[in-house]
């Protein structure tokens, strides 16, 4: 089986739900998968223990519709460092939204720095509603897909996959609407503060 | 207002006015988003990193039309405004809506834009066509009315911007 190396692309990276897609992938794969986060202080070492591995596997949020920019800084330090013999990537992404095709523009992206700097691309799972859906009826779902994923990977057989909670739009947006009250009720907001219009 | 967004200095002369304003986010202190969930959650609308993004996120909020230069990577914004679109999530609330037959998040006061990219460096077709459907989707989370995106090398920056700015009839 390959050895892979898991990143951890998100900037809440030791709390992020990035993490908890990497253990479950992690669980499924075995024994030869290693999961570090990406720091500021940590390019070099995490493109040293790339020289060790066959596969790469990058797990992040979408933000602003895009990679994260500490994810952004990484790939520019591998433009520049690559390693002695590139892996094959993969990538797991999730975003906040019901669509997991939200994700799609970040995918490209991520495909067009392997052809740039000549990584192969294995397989992609792209999660949409993936704030909530690991602490939802609906975690089978995404737990299922993750294990068909590490098996396309450990396989050698490339797939491209996606997950969402399967609801309609409409009740997606009253769902999530009950989880960020929830959220902000943590820190004795209230849902009519958290929709207040005012920026500062 | 007018706002002019640039991740690089730029030769312009602007005219002594209120109503446009330019920002070289290069000279800026601006720290990388967390992901906290603060400006959603604990202090809605407002950031809980205090540095130089706090002056420029409200400015986004309020302008009618916006002028981003930006180098582009990977087929997205490099670092630099990369940096500064992740940390003005306070002008969105956490809750969703629909629009446009999709989820997006609601918006505080956000003016409706006319936006102009600028986006620059060595950049082949394929690049372009995925900033152009980058700058398609942030068009539903940025509260764009309309845009337009315009493609040129790093040494062209201060040419199409001065052309821009006479079309605002700035300069």
């Amino acid at each position: 089986m390959e050895r892979v190396l898991i990143l951890n692309g998100s900037p809440r990276a030791p709390r992020s739900n990035s993490k908890r897609y990497g253990e479950i992938f992690a669980a499924c794969y075995g024994e030869n998968a290693e999961i570090c986060p990406v720091t500021r202080g940590n390019h070099q070492e995490l493109r040293d223990k790339l020289d060790g591995v066959s596969h790469l596997l990058f797990v992040f949020p979408l933000y602003a519709d895009a990679i994260p920019v500490p994810l952004l800084d990484f790939l520019k330090f591998l433009e520049d460092h690559p390693p002695q013999k590139r892996p094959a990537v993969s990538v797991l992404i999730n975003c906040g939204f019901l669509e997991p095709q939200q994700n799609e523009i970040a995918l490209e992206m991520m495909r067009l720095f392997c052809r740039q700097n000549r990584y192969p691309f294995a397989s992609s799972l792209s999660i949409g509603s993936g704030e909530a859906i690991l602490n939802s009826p609906f975690r089978f779902l995404a737990a299922r897909k993750i294990k068909r994923f590490a098996r396309s990977i450990a396989r050698g057989t490339p797939q491209t996959l996606s997950v969402t909670m399967p609801l309609t739009k409409k009740w997606f947006v009253a769902a999530s609407t009950s989880y960020w009250v929830k959220y902000g009720a943590r820190w004795g907001t209230t849902q009519a503060q958290m929709q207040t219009m005012e920026i500062q | 207002m007018k706002l002019i967004l640039s991740d690089c200095p730029l030769s312009i002369q602007l005219p002594d006015q209120g109503d446009v304003k330019w920002i070289d986010l290069s000279r800026l202190n601006i720290a990388n988003c967390v992901g906290c969930f603060g400006c959603w959650t604990k202090t809605p609308g407002r950031c809980v990193i205090r540095d130089d993004a706090v002056k420029v996120y409200p400015l986004i909020a309020r302008s009618d039309t916006l002028l981003y230069i930006s180098r582009i990577k990977y087929g997205g914004y490099d670092t630099v405004m990369k940096t500064m679109l992740e940390r003005a999530i306070p002008v969105q609330q956490a809750f969703i809506r629909i629009l446009a037959g999709e989820t997006h998040h609601v918006q505080r006061s956000v003016v409706p834009k006319d936006a102009t990219i600028l986006a620059y460096g060595d950049t082949g077709e394929e690049e372009r066509a995925i900033f152009r459907k980058l700058v398609a989707r942030n068009a539903h989370n940025m509260n764009f009315k309309t845009y337009r995106i315009f493609f040129c090398r790093e040494e062209e920056v201060n040419d199409f911007t001065g052309k821009e700015l006479k079309a605002w009839n700035v300069c």
